[in-house]
């Protein structure tokens, strides 16, 4: 202990000696810095940690945005209401349903099509291409396209369905298949993002250990489930969590196709969000709404920290 | 052994066929109906016909009512310098904070790429209340500098640059320090045109994700000369009750159109950057 207090008090004699000599331009080299980074770190501070003591104080509130002034303190009553309530359980319900559809679908789907555009193959471009984009494609759009491919009477789907001797659907009108609907979309608009994402992870995987193991005897389908699946293990964590994070943040879907409906069976919790503050008036139980989601969405990063780093690493 | 080659090729065709027709079938089915008349947008559906995906019998009337209609025009003017506003400051701020990082040694560093690093787990769309109140509160609602402000200074734009500087040899900018040159110079002359690519896809990326965004301009501007395309599309499929098909289509197909073509042009940037960061706008 005494030693180590020793090294470091030497150290600090011999570093002080250059430093003092070097005050003026060191003192020169902040101001440059700050410079460099003050419209940068100015503008952080105001978007985002300002929004979020002012999201925090204002859970605590009752107040409406159309005249924020006449607000009201009321401790955790938000909180309380969203527990007694039942909107906030069905709307987080729902978007965890939402989000837990998505992955399974898109992983497996995105994988595939990696595995596919990494093999030798004709019109490899045009097909990376197609499958980009819906990536590209707004939100918006996808979801404008999207409810009139899966309109009732009129709509592309049904049409198909339709020609092929199968019955017609009711899809976004149903209270059983909306969400299921607005799944099958999101996967549509998403899978050549995940597939994107396990291609730069196939093509970092080193050819000679597949290579060896088909040498060694081991057939295409043993080098994938023993080689290739175990080392893409993180690339497959990052597009989970990825895709999570996104599924619960969805928003155009809900306000465009469905109005949260029917029934509330797609009443995603942005959207739940939005309406609570915009259109009901009730921004501190939206406040607190985000608050939650705030926290939600931080312990899946942090879990997904947590396992980047630890030694779950090929 | 060629049974088995033939047997796999028709596989491969098959599957590709089923990519091709799962993700281009709805854009030509989109983009042709857009051509169309509400009653042969629905006679070529039901039933089925190849039609449906070809714009047969094509006319404009479509688009020429949404131009004369709508505020479109005014839409996609604001989407457009919001867009290069945006990209500009982005670029601007990002790089410079990212010299900073890389290239002057000061106290306290860690702490603002802490403070930084922190915000890339904040969910955006969680914040819109109190990030309406904060941009309200500054007098920027219903303003064009309102809908790009709080995305300006972008970590994920600080990361890809950062990681950009950080691989350029310090030896560089070695001639030139000797020579008396300050920071703002060897900044201007000798690292940025050094990082050309980043910088495009750090561009590109901005683009889209300012071109698509919705939620934030749709809580933020209200005023109808201030609106971007976005909300625009989704305003105009909702106003009516029954809404005509081939004039949402239309809208539809102006607000992709732009950046589909943009990103056939420069695919390798966008792909390179989303491979990369993992996040899109």
């Amino acid at each position: 202990m005494s030693t180590g207090e020793q090294t470091l008090t030497a150290s600090a004699v011999t570093k002080v000696r250059p430093r003092k000599a070097a005050t003026r331009r060191q003192k020169r080299e902040r101001l440059v810095a700050a410079g460099f980074l003050a419209p940068f770190m100015l503008l952080l501070l105001i978007f985002q940690y300002v929004p979020l003591l002012v999201m925090a104080r204002n859970s605590f509130y009752d107040y409406s945005l159309l005249n924020p002034a006449a607000e009201k303190f009321v401790g955790l009553r938000n909180f309380a209401d969203m527990i007694e309530y039942e909107d906030a359980a069905t709307s987080f319900g729902i978007t965890f349903l939402f989000a837990l559809g998505v992955v399974l679908f898109v992983i497996p789907v995105a994988f595939a099509l990696a595995l596919f555009l990494n093999s030798k193959l004709p019109a490899r471009g045009l097909v990376r291409t197609m499958i980009m984009l819906p990536v590209v494609t707004s939100s918006v759009v996808v979801a404008t396209m999207w409810s009139f491919l899966l309109d009732p009477s009129n709509g592309l789907i049904n049409g198909a369905l339709d020609a092929v001797g199968l019955a017609r659907q009711p899809f976004l009108t149903s209270t059983g298949q909306a969400l299921a609907a607005l799944v099958a979309m999101t996967l549509w608009q998403q899978v050549g993002f995940g597939a994107i994402l396990f291609l730069a992870g196939l093509q970092g995987v080193p050819a000679e250990l597949s290579e060896a193991a088909r040498i060694d005897g081991a057939t295409r389908r043993q080098v994938l489930w023993n080689i290739t699946i175990p080392l893409l293990s993180r690339t497959t964590l990052f597009v989970v969590v990825i895709m999570t994070v996104f599924s619960l943040q969805a928003f155009a879907p809900a306000f465009l196709m469905t109005q949260g409906g029917p029934q509330e069976s797609t009443n995603l919790i942005v959207y739940h969000i939005y309406n609570t503050a915009f259109i009901m008036q009730q921004a501190g139980y939206a406040s607190a709404l985000s608050v939650v989601l705030l926290l939600v969405v931080l312990a899946i990063s942090m879990i997904q920290m947590a396992l980047l780093r630890s030694r779950w690493n090929y | 052994m060629k049974k088995k080659n033939l047997r796999r090729t028709a596989f491969t065709a098959a599957v590709i066929i089923l990519i091709i027709t799962c993700f281009l079938a709805p854009y030509a089915w989109v983009v042709s109906s857009s051509l169309k008349n509400q009653f042969t947008v629905f006679g070529d559906v039901s039933p089925l016909s190849w039609r449906a995906f070809f714009p047969v019998g094509a006319t404009i009337e479509n688009y020429v009512t949404l131009f004369q209609r709508t505020n479109i025009l005014i839409a996609l003017l604001n989407t457009a310098i919001v867009a290069v506003a945006q990209v500009a400051l982005t670029l601007l701020l990002c790089s410079m904070a990212a010299y900073a990082l890389t290239r002057i040694k000061f106290p306290g560093a860690s702490v603002v790429f802490l403070l930084i690093l922190l915000t890339f787990l904040l969910p955006i769309e969680a914040m819109m209340v109190p990030l309406y109140q904060v941009v309200s509160g500054l007098g920027l609602s219903n303003t064009l500098l309102g809908i790009i402000i709080p995305w300006i200074a972008s970590p994920f734009g600080l990361f890809l640059l950062k990681q950009a500087f950080e691989e350029l040899p310090v030896e560089l900018e070695d001639a030139a320090r000797i020579d008396g040159a300050g920071h703002v110079r060897i900044f201007f002359s000798i690292v940025l045109p050094n990082v050309k690519v980043p910088m495009v896809t750090l561009g590109l990326i901005t683009f889209l994700f300012c071109w698509n965004s919705f939620l934030w301009p749709l809580v933020i501007v209200q005023d109808p000369a201030r609106q971007v395309i976005q909300v625009a599309v989704a305003q105009q499929g909702s106003l009516t009750q029954l809404p005509n098909w081939g004039e949402t289509f239309a809208g539809a197909t102006v607000a992709t159109l732009p950046l589909i073509l943009l990103f056939l042009v420069l695919q390798k940037y966008f792909t390179q950057g989303m491979a990369t960061s993992g996040i899109k706008g």
